[in-house]
């Protein structure tokens, strides 16, 4: 998978000096070591070695020196601000190494994570004030206060993002300033190889459900993609007149993973680079919207069908970050108002299937590249280089890798170790997920970053996001929500314990 | 290939008939979708999560 930016790097490979600009390093390997490294660090607590205790995390709140602690109490003694400045410096050490691995220029990249970190952390604790953040009547209780937007916890990451999208459209220089650290897709592939282990915690409890839906997510993602995909195309073929090279990127980008699935189209069938380029902009544009409205539209039609849900995000919001973002905020948005009927439902398993869901499409995305790649390169685009086998592992997002490793090594823990470590399985596990959110937080900001409406439109693609707009609202969201009722309906979450 | 010839390019289209191929490849991936999505329904009706 690569971001837009990537996509946009890989125009220009050299600079004018003729220097190799290519990193050591895809940004799919590196999200790989980093969600393992963390992953890895969190598992030492199963020995009684906590070493990432001191990892800043938020409550709801109303008053402000009470919204930061470490989530660990054996460091709390940093108190809350001591341990989010430390956590800003292990991830700038952290991901200022991975910058240098990416060769990008290290001061620039220290600087403008300064102001990503910054801002997108100062949003998400804004978006846990009280006042925006407490559901149930015993938190309005609790903190004293009549009213809320009932938003939870995780509507900080809509705070992220909208605070993105105002640095995007209002301060477009300072936006192209910090657009080393922008980094949507590097971010939310570390948190997807963390919640490979946070999923197989909460599968562990009940193996036969996970793998039911692990079964029904194969299932789901192979027919909407076939079914999205031939319908999308043939839209944009005939309704609206694009050639064969803008067609086909722009059918995979609407129809499935966004991104990935229009930059792994345009190389398979041998597009000029800026057609997928173009396309992942409206891909993130619409993922915005789509985060903004589709998960309070699950909250209202699906709050009893909590699996339709998550099922739903995953087939219906594009790309990886916006999509497991749009999970998050649904299983919180989902769980709080059942809570607030008295059923509560353990935590982990709507965002799980969303995230299922996803992992599996990216998987299939190589796979369809290359049958286009074969068509194109053997029977519309005769003379080009053909389209090889091999290509389908050049273009496995490596990530998955790392979802598949924690999510192994997750449920090892839980089910085959001695009752007194698997007891610590899950506290372990709960630091890394803290990591998990916090990286969530600065997709959910670089997303919006990414979001310049008004250069989208001076680029002249109103025709393009035409096209998205009839295809995506017309049909994907709506026949995405179908094949998930058909596949998730009846199926509930284990309740909490 | 510049800006402005993008511009006119996505403004305009291209306009390149609808090759047998590719109406091949549009009818097969939706039938298929199709037929999997109505086997697959059924298989998850009659084998329910447990």
């Amino acid at each position: 998978m690569s971001n837009v930016s990537h996509a946009a790097d890989w125009i220009s490979e050299r600079r004018a000096d003729n220097v190799a600009l290519a990193p050591r390093i895809s940004e799919d390997w590196l999200s790989l070591i980093i969600g393992l490294l963390i992953f890895a660090l969190a598992l030492a607590g199963l020995a009684n070695i906590n070493l990432l205790g001191w990892v800043v995390t938020t409550s709801v709140w109303t008053n402000l020196g009470q919204a930061l602690k470490t989530v660990s109490n054996s460091y709390s003694s940093l108190g809350g601000v001591g341990a989010l400045i430390t956590t800003y410096v292990a991830l700038l050490v952290l991901l200022g190494t991975a910058a240098l691995a990416l060769k990008s220029d290290l001061k620039k990249f220290a600087l403008a994570f300064t102001a990503v970190f910054w801002i997108a952390y100062a949003s998400w604790i804004v978006g846990n004030f009280a006042n925006f953040a407490a559901v149930t009547p015993a938190e309005l209780q609790k903190f004293s206060i009549s009213w809320s937007l009932k938003l939870t916890n995780e509507g900080g990451y809509i705070f992220a993002l909208l605070a993105g999208l105002v640095v995007a459209n209002v301060f477009p220089r300072f936006a192209e300033n910090i657009k080393d650290a922008v980094r949507p897709e590097l971010y939310i592939k570390v948190a997807i190889v963390i919640l490979g282990g946070v999923f197989a915690v909460t599968a562990a409890g009940k193996l036969n459900l996970a793998s039911s839906l692990l079964i029904r997510g194969v299932a789901a993602i192979v027919e909407a993609y076939l079914i999205y995909w031939s319908v999308v195309y043939l839209i944009a073929r005939t309704w609206f007149g694009f050639s064969r090279e803008w067609a086909a990127p722009l059918a995979s980008g609407i129809s499935i993973c966004g991104v990935s699935a229009a930059i792994a189209t345009g190389g398979a069938i041998r597009a000029r680079p800026m057609v997928p380029v173009l396309v992942s902009s409206l891909v993130v544009i619409f993922a915005v919207v789509e985060v903004l409205i589709l998960p309070f539209i699950a909250q209202v039609l699906l709050s009893h069908e909590p699996m339709v849900a998550g099922a739903w995000m995953g087939l219906a919001v594009k790309t990886d970050g916006a999509a497991i973002a749009a999970g998050g905020i649904t299983e919180s948005l989902i769980l709080a108002q059942n809570a607030a009927e008295g059923v509560n439902y353990q935590a982990g398993w709507i965002l799980g299937t969303t995230a299922t869901i996803k992992v599996f499409i990216d998987i299939f995305i190589g796979v369809w590249a290359f049958v286009l790649g074969y068509i194109w390169t053997n029977h519309i685009n005769a003379t080009g280089e053909k389209a090889k086998v091999r290509e389908i592992w050049e273009r496995f997002p490596k990530f998955i890798i790392g979802f598949i490793v924690t999510f192994a090594a997750g449920l090892y823990l839980a089910l085959a170790t001695p009752a007194d470590i698997a007891a610590k399985v899950p506290a372990a596990i709960g630091e890394a997920n803290t990591f998990r959110v916090i990286f969530f937080i600065l997709t959910f900001f670089s997303i919006g970053v990414l979001s310049n409406f008004k250069r989208l439109w001076a680029e002249g693609i109103g025709k393009l996001a035409a096209v998205y707009f009839v295809s995506l609202f017309g049909f994907v969201i709506w026949v995405g929500l179908l094949i998930s009722w058909l596949f998730f309906a009846g199926i509930k979450p284990p309740l909490a314990s | 290939m510049t800006h402005s010839e993008f511009h006119e390019e996505l403004r305009h289209g291209m306009k390149e008939p609808l090759l047998p191929v590719e109406k091949k490849l549009i009818g097969w991936s939706f039938g298929l979708g199709v037929v999997l999505l109505l086997v697959l329904t059924l298989v998850n009706h009659f084998f329910p999560v447990a």
